[in-house]
This record gives structure tokens, C-alpha cells and sequence, in this order.
């Protein structure tokens, strides 16, 4: 018995380091990843200044295929020594002068820098694109620049920094590699005139599995999830008993065939194809994992919560004055037509309904501003802005952000909900 | 390892599953820890005490914030430098650990400092997230990837009120782990208040300085009274907590006096229902009672009637202020019709009688108040007072003092000397009540409800 505990530690130790590794293998494969590298390297050899976008939606491995590629090259000595890399991420470098900080770091240049004084931004610039400049074609390092977020670096100031990049680019100085990462699809549309005429248009796209045709996503799901699963017959990797690993991998095995499972991984597969989306719905598995086998129920739970309704959880937390109101202005969208409300509205209809039901005890309207700002708090309704002049909170209108299903829904599941709050939400008028 | 489980499970009640799931998530110091976990709840169902006591117990490095607290990205970048290096601020030379600007400067410092100290496994809290919405734009999908963008293998737990979908925008921030707080429901609520006991012993004996000798079932019985009364209004642990042990008090009283004895419940239970009654009025305003009768309690809120009576305004004050309720809420055109004695036939039109079938969301009083000139306010005062009164400076500074009490606002600015604008501020009780003091039928005048 304690042995079997033991295993499993190994296992959950091993396919979770799995999962959250960003493993590059998978790239491998792709015919984009030679693209890109066969640049970089043209770059570096022969000193061809170019410059390239990566586009895909996110999860789609572009930032695995960077790395992937990155490291290819920094493993190769020559490739190493007549390279630099400079990776910047729009995330983190929100304006150019923050940008331009970390090029020089990253350039080694910043002892040269230090005992400069620049006066302003554009001096900075110039310094380093001279330095850019003053190399040969072919006697200069290259320097490869990844720009991650490459679309968050079109908002910046004038787009100084793009335009610089891929000026230098164009023109005969020292060789650089411009390699943008984006998952905007439109993203030269986001590039002013003098910039977009100085990129290479060079785009390279990038979409989960587009290599795969339509009818075998299921089975290559599968066949993914068998990878990130199932234990390796090398001793060195895993150190467990043959036995433990025999029994997990026939288990696998049956549980790949099973046709409940086929049928919960096709409803994934349905909602979204990525390969991240799969490697958070088996992380979550795994993460709850403590006996020593997958069941078909382990994934049928998880795929129920990644399908579940948090704002049906949201209402149902409610108290019932709240669920109450919220009920009120179901019904006012539904008589008025999705017209916006008030909460002099929204009171008058529940002190109806409060009114015509003798047992419900009334409670006082500070009370109720009360639990209708608390719903306003939850973004369960959302303010319309009206003109600048100021308006008392009780003639402020708002607009339902809940579905009329979602409302039904939480009614449905709440327990302890009085019969009559029950047969108010459900009935059509009133 | 699973006594740490056990002991949260003891101190932290009716949490066990999201305890459980948190353990396993952070429990095992060799497995590598997700990179963003979302903690969705309402309030007081226990968030942030379960993770803060979780990462006590489990000896974690942690930094636990406050986005309220840190409502800018130096302050916020600062704080988790400074909690997470252990760096104490000298509170006469107050020198953070780093200083943080920018996002770019705070991956520096914090890589720099993983390599003098190991920053594995450590976790980033960051409470009341929806405010990262309304900061930089890279801060929240920075947060949300942490690990990669820093290198370091360092979580962040999101703790927030809102459900995750209001974190979407443009920026794409991928879908991170999530756990529910639910609500407790009223099983739970009970289990959760009668730890309280202690407490409420001591109260009892500061109130009276007499205690008095109750068991566990005694204060349970209690509980159920009082839930009966409140759960409906309130699911919210802490003002509940607060109220039961205000209204604990006054229940225990009779046996004070010696009126009722312990077993006495059901006569208890008669007591203290219309305190129940008059506290459920009072909820989430806490209002001061321990130096007022109940009386004052309930009209100084609740009750529109005393808080109109109570504000003694003079007499023509009261008719100004009805007259400002009257412009704001009719529209100019219906004022000959209301206010002049001959007006003229009128002639029926079509509508006039769909006037008359006019839905109550589409009144005058349920839209709010419009604003009126000041010339407009005048003459409806002429026409509804019977007396003559001079127009003279006193009528003037009564306005003015109208506004200052906030029972009128003024719309316009105030380099405009002429033609001043302002609008009615109190709600149709409140007026009804002005009203009846000076014998005046506002009904009659009012154009919702004068067809009536």
C-alpha cells in the first residue's frame, strides 16, 4: 500500500514537471520553426538584415517555437559568438525609452553608456544606432531582436522605435533580424505608412494543428494526451517500480479506448482546439490526482467545471432580497423591452410583489440601496453614463447584464428559496 | 503534510474543498506550482483567511497585497519587493528595498534578488484584483504570467469578488486556474456563529457585569432566532457576526433582571422578536444603539416621517421646498393647467387619455427630478401660498439655505447671477410629509397623479 503512495508521488511529480515545462518538442514538427530559423541563421551567416512577423492565436506555440529556435542557436558556438539577442516583450517595455534601456543592456554597451551623458531620447537613439551603423556587412555581429507583443509596440510614441529598427534593416549597416510575435491578425494595419513601407512584409502564420485535417482532431487529441501521459520505458527518466508503471500505462491505455472518454475529450475539442487549453484541463486533473489511476469520472468533473456558468454561482450567492431584485429587473427588460431602469423602478416592482405576498417581511429602503449596490459592486448591472450633470444614485440608470436563462437557472438551484419568490421569477407578467 | 491539512480544517470550518484543493495545489514543495490561480467569492466567504493561513502553515514565501492599498504600480512593485526580501521600512527614513518605477525595472530587481535568495515556489497574493483592470494596461496580463516573463518559477493567486469574465478585454490573458468560494448557506452559517460563543459570553459579562451560565445549545437556539429574521436580507458573515452579538445582548436581558430564566426560550424568543425587527432596519449602517432607546434608533433611519418632521424648517421654507418639488417633477407646460384658477376649457385629446394609462416607469417621480429656473420656483410659490407674502430678501436666503441643507442642489454655475437653476433633491415621502405639516395636498398638484 505504501509503496503505491509512493509511485504516485513519482508520477504526479513527473507528468506535472511535464505539463508546465514549456517542452519544445512538439514544435519540432512544424515547417514555420525552419522558416524562422533559416532567417535568423541567413542573418547571422551572411549578414542579410531582415525582418519577419509571427502571427497566431494565443496558445499556439509562438513563444515555445522562439525559444525553441533560440536555443537551437546559442547551443551552436559559431552561431553563438556572431549573434546577439536582444528580446523584448511589450508587457514589460511599455514606452521606447524603457525599450531602448534594456536594448543596451542587453547589448553589453551599457559601460560604454555610463560615462556618456545623454540628453534627451533621441541622442540615446542616435548613440546606439551608430553603433548599429559603424559595422561592416560582414565583419559585425549580427543582432537578432524578438519583439514579443508586437502589437502593443505599435502604440507607442510615434512609433519611433519600430521605425528605427526597420530603417536599420533596410539599409546596408549592421546586420540585424527583426522577429515580431503578435496574435493580432491585423497588425500591420497597426503600423504607420513610413513604417509598414520599411517592414518586409514578411508574415508567417501560425494555427493549432493546421497541418492536421478536420476529421483526425480527435485523434490527434488523443494521441497528444497519450505524450503528455503516458511513462516512459526509460529507467533514467522515471524512477519507479517496472510494476507501478505497467499497471498506470494499461490503464492509460483503457481509458484512451473508452468511449465515455473519447466523448468528453471531442466536447473539448469542441470548445477549444488549442494545445494550452488541453494542458490546463489535464494540469487541473492533475493536480487533484491522489489514487493511483485516471477515471473517466475524473474528466467528466473537470470538463463540467470548465463548462459551468459562474455568474448562475454568482446569483445564487445572493441573498434573497438580492435574487429579488434581480428578478425585478428581469422583468422590467422583459416588459419594457431591455429599456434602462432605475432603482425607483426596480422598487416600486418589488414593493409590488413584497406587498401582494403577506409573509414576506419588508424591510426598510436604506436596507434595499443597500443590496442594490451590492449588485452594482458584483457588475451583475452596469451604469449608463448619461450627460455630465450629476444625477441622484436613485434616478441613475442601469442596464441588466444577466441573461433572463441565467436568472432561471439560479432560481432553479437554490435551495431554501421561498415558493413565492420561486413562482415570481418564473411567471411571465407582473 | 496532512497535519497542517487537518489543523486548517479545524480552524477554518466549511472550507474543506476549496482547502483541499488549495493544499494540493501548493502543498508539495518539489512539484511545480501553477502559474496563476483565481480566487472568485463574494464577500466574507473566507478568500483571503484560507490562502493567508494556508501559506502561513505551509511556510511558503508570500507576499500578500492589497490593491486598494496599492493603487499605483510604484507602490504595488515596491510592497511585494519589500515583503518578499522580508525588508522592513525605517519608519523615520522610509527607503523601500528597490525603488520600482515600471514593470521592466521590477523583472530586474526581482531577478537580482532571486539570485542571492531562492525565490522558488514563492506566490505573489494580490487582493481585490479588479482593480489591476482600471491601472496600466500591462499590468494584470504581466501578473497573469508572471513565471514566464520573469523566468523565476513564482505564482501569483488573484483574489476578487467578480467573476473572471469581467477580467477579459483585448489584452489576452489566458485562462487561469480558478476556485470558487461559494456562500455559505444557513447550515453553515449557524456551525460558523456558534464558534463565537466565547465571545459572547464576554460581551454578556462587560454589558452587565454579571455573567451568566449558558451552553453551547442555548446560544445555538439563539442563532436560529436570529437567522430566522436576518437570513433573508443578509448572507454576509461579518455583518451578521456583528449583529448577533448587538441583538445576543439585548436577548440575554430578561435573565438579567431575573424576568426569564435560561430554559425560558420560547418566552426569549417574544422578547426580543421586535428588536430582531427594528435591528434588520439598521443592517449594514452601523448606527450606534448602545446609548439611545430603540425608539430614536429606528426613526433617526429608517423611517421617512420623523426625518421630515424632526427638520424644522420655517414655513415658507417648506412652501419653497414644495414648490421646488412641484417644478422638478411637472413640466412646464402642465403649469397653467395646475396652477391657474381659469385656465380656459381645455380640450380632450387622444393624449391626454393615454396620459392617463401611463405605466409607473414612465412617471415623473420614478425618472427623477428635471432642473427649473429659479423664476419658475417663484411663481409656482406665489400660486400655492394663500397669503401674500413681499418678495424680499428673507425669501432669498431661505433658498439658499435650502441648497446648503442639500434639499436643493443648484444645476448651474454660479457666475450666472440671473436665471439660476436648481433641482429638487428629496424623494416623494419625504415631500408628502413636509406637506402635511403645512396642510397642503401635493397629490392635486402633480401631474402624475392630479388625473388620477
Amino acid at each position: 500500500m505504501k509503496s503505491e503512495i509512493k509511485g504516485l508521488k513519482e508520477i504526479r511529480l513527473f507528468i506535472k514537471n511535464r505539463l508546465s515545462n514549456y517542452d519544445g518538442t512538439f514544435v519540432k514538427e512544424f515547417s514555420q520553426r525552419n522558416l524562422v530559423f533559416d532567417l535568423i541563421v541567413r542573418t547571422i551567416q551572411s549578414g542579410e538584415s531582415n525582418s519577419v512577423i509571427l502571427i497566431g492565436p494565443r496558445g499556439s506555440g509562438k513563444t515555445i517555437l522562439i525559444n525553441d529556435v533560440l536555443s537551437n542557436i546559442q547551443n551552436n558556438l559559431k552561431f553563438s559568438k556572431d549573434s546577439i539577442i536582444v528580446q523584448l516583450n511589450g508587457l514589460i517595455h511599455t514606452d521606447d525609452r524603457l525599450a531602448l534601456k534594456s536594448i543596451t543592456f542587453q547589448m553589453n554597451l551599457d559601460n560604454v553608456v555610463d560615462g556618456k551623458v545623454f540628453g534627451s531620447f533621441a541622442e540615446n537613439l542616435a548613440f546606439l544606432l551608430a553603433c548599429l551603423r559603424t559595422g561592416e556587412k560582414h565583419t559585425s555581429k549580427s543582432v537578432i531582436f524578438i519583439l514579443d507583443n508586437f502589437d502593443l509596440f505599435c502604440a507607442h510614441h510615434n512609433q519611433t522605435l519600430l521605425y528605427n529598427l526597420f530603417d536599420v534593416s533596410q539599409s546596408a549597416q549592421a546586420p540585424i533580424c527583426i522577429v515580431g510575435v503578435t496574435c493580432r491578425l491585423d497588425v500591420i494595419e497597426l503600423l504607420e505608412k513610413r513604417v509598414k513601407s520599411r517592414f518586409s512584409h514578411r508574415q508567417i502564420f501560425l494555427f493549432p494543428d493546421s497541418d492536421v485535417q478536420e476529421d483526425y482532431t480527435l485523434e490527434c487529441k488523443i494521441k497528444q494526451i497519450e505524450g503528455y501521459l503516458m511513462l516512459p520505458e526509460v529507467k533514467s527518466e522515471i524512477n519507479i517500480n517496472n510494476n507501478i508503471r505497467k499497471n498506470w500505462n494499461s490503464h492509460l491505455d483503457s481509458l484512451l479506448g473508452d468511449k465515455k472518454f473519447r466523448n468528453i475529450i471531442q466536447r473539448l475539442v469542441d470548445i477549444d482546439i488549442s494545445r494550452i487549453a488541453l494542458k490546463n484541463f489535464l494540469t487541473n486533473i492533475f493536480f487533484h490526482l491522489d489514487q493511483e489511476k485516471l477515471t473517466v469520472e475524473m474528466f467528466q468533473l473537470e470538463l463540467d467545471k470548465l463548462e459551468k456558468d459562474d455568474i448562475v454561482q454568482v446569483l445564487q450567492d445572493l441573498n434573497v432580497l438580492e435574487l429579488c431584485l434581480i428578478i425585478a429587473m428581469k422583468h422590467h427588460d422583459e416588459i419594457y423591452d431591455n429599456q434602462p431602469m432605475n432603482f425607483e423602478m426596480i422598487l416600486t416592482r418589488y414593493m409590488k410583489f413584497a406587498n401582494s405576498n403577506s409573509n414576506t417581511q419588508t424591510v426598510q429602503r436604506p436596507v434595499i440601496m443597500k443590496a442594490f449596490e451590492h449588485i452594482q459592486n458584483l457588475e451583475l448591472i452596469s451604469m449608463i453614463s448619461s450627460s455630465g450633470t450629476r444625477i441622484q444614485k436613485e434616478y441613475q440608470f442601469f442596464k441588466l447584464l444577466v441573461l433572463p436563462r441565467q436568472i432561471s437557472e439560479a432560481v432553479k438551484k437554490s435551495v431554501g428559496l421561498p415558493t413565492e419568490v420561486v413562482q415570481w421569477a418564473n411567471s411571465s407578467f407582473t | 503534510m496532512d497535519q497542517t491539512l487537518s489543523l486548517l480544517h479545524q480552524t477554518l470550518p466549511c472550507r474543506a474543498t476549496q482547502i483541499d484543493h488549495l493544499h494540493n495545489l501548493f502543498a508539495y514543495k518539489d512539484e511545480p506550482h501553477p502559474e496563476t490561480v483565481y480566487i472568485q467569492g463574494g464577500p466574507s466567504t473566507g478568500k483571503s483567511i484560507v490562502v493567508t493561513t494556508l501559506l502561513e502553515k505551509l511556510e511558503l514565501k508570500h507576499a500578500i497585497l492589497n490593491l486598494v492599498e496599492c493603487y499605483t504600480a510604484k507602490i504595488l512593485f515596491e510592497t511585494i519587493l519589500n515583503k518578499l526580501s522580508g525588508h522592513r521600512m525605517d519608519p523615520k527614513n522610509p527607503v523601500p528595498y528597490a525603488k520600482c518605477e515600471n514593470m521592466m525595472d521590477f523583472l530586474q530587481h526581482l531577478k537580482n534578488y532571486s539570485l542571492e535568495d531562492d525565490l522558488t515556489g514563492s506566490v505573489i497574493v494580490l487582493d481585490k484584483a479588479e482593480e489591476l483592470r482600471n491601472m496600466e494596461f500591462n499590468l494584470l496580463p504581466a501578473f497573469m504570467r508572471l513565471k514566464e516573463l520573469s523566468g523565476i518559477p513564482i505564482s501569483v493567486i488573484l483574489i476578487s469578488e467578480l467573476v473572471f469574465q469581467k477580467f477579459l478585454s483585448k489584452a489576452n490573458i489566458v485562462d487561469p486556474m480558478k476556485i470558487d468560494f461559494p456562500q455559505y448557506n444557513k447550515d453553515e452559517l449557524l456551525e460558523i456563529l456558534s464558534m463565537d460563543i466565547e465571545n459572547a459570553r464576554r460581551i454578556v459579562e462587560n454589558e452587565y457585569e454579571h455573567s451568566i451560565d449558558f451552553d453551547l445549545e442555548f446560544y445555538k437556539n439563539y442563532l436560529n432566532v436570529f437567522l430566522s429574521v436576518f437570513y433573508r436580507a443578509c448572507r454576509d458573515l461579518s455583518e451578521l457576526k456583528y449583529m448577533s452579538r448587538i441583538n445576543f445582548v439585548k436577548y440575554c436581558q430578561p435573565i438579567i433582571t431575573g424576568q426569564n430564566t435560561v430554559e425560558d426560550q420560547m418566552a426569549l424568543w417574544k422578547n426580543v422578536a421586535p428588536t430582531l425587527k427594528s435591528s434588520l432596519a439598521v443592517l449594514y449602517l452601523r448606527i450606534d444603539t448602545s446609548n439611545q432607546t430603540d425608539q430614536v434608533v429606528k426613526h433617526s433611519v429608517g423611517s421617512k416621517e420623523t426625518s421630515a418632521q424632526s427638520l424644522e424648517l420655517p414655513f415658507y421654507a417648506k412652501y419653497l421646498l414644495i414648490a421646488a418639488y412641484l417644478a422638478s417633477y411637472n413640466s412646464a407646460k402642465d403649469d397653467k393647467r395646475l396652477f391657474m384658477k381659469f385656465h380656459g376649457k381645455k380640450m380632450k385629446k387622444l393624449k391626454d387619455v393615454k396620459m392617463k394609462s401611463k405605466v409607473s416607469e414612465q412617471l415623473n417621480t420614478q425618472l427623477g427630478p428635471k432642473p427649473f429656473a429659479f423664476d419658475r420656483l417663484l411663481a409656482i410659490f406665489y400660486s400655492i401660498l394663500d397669503e401674500k407674502v413681499g418678495f424680499n430678501n428673507n425669501l432669498l436666503v431661505q433658498v439658499s439655505s435650502l441648497v446648503e441643507l442639500r434639499l436643493l442642489s443648484s444645476v448651474s454655475d454660479n457666475c450666472f447671477l440671473d436665471g439660476q437653476k436648481y433641482k429638487c433633491n428629496v424623494n416623494f415621502d419625504f415631500i408628502q410629509e413636509i406637506s402635511r405639516t403645512v396642510r397642503f395636498n401635493i397629490r392635486k398638484y402633480l401631474s402624475d397623479f392630479s388625473h388620477i
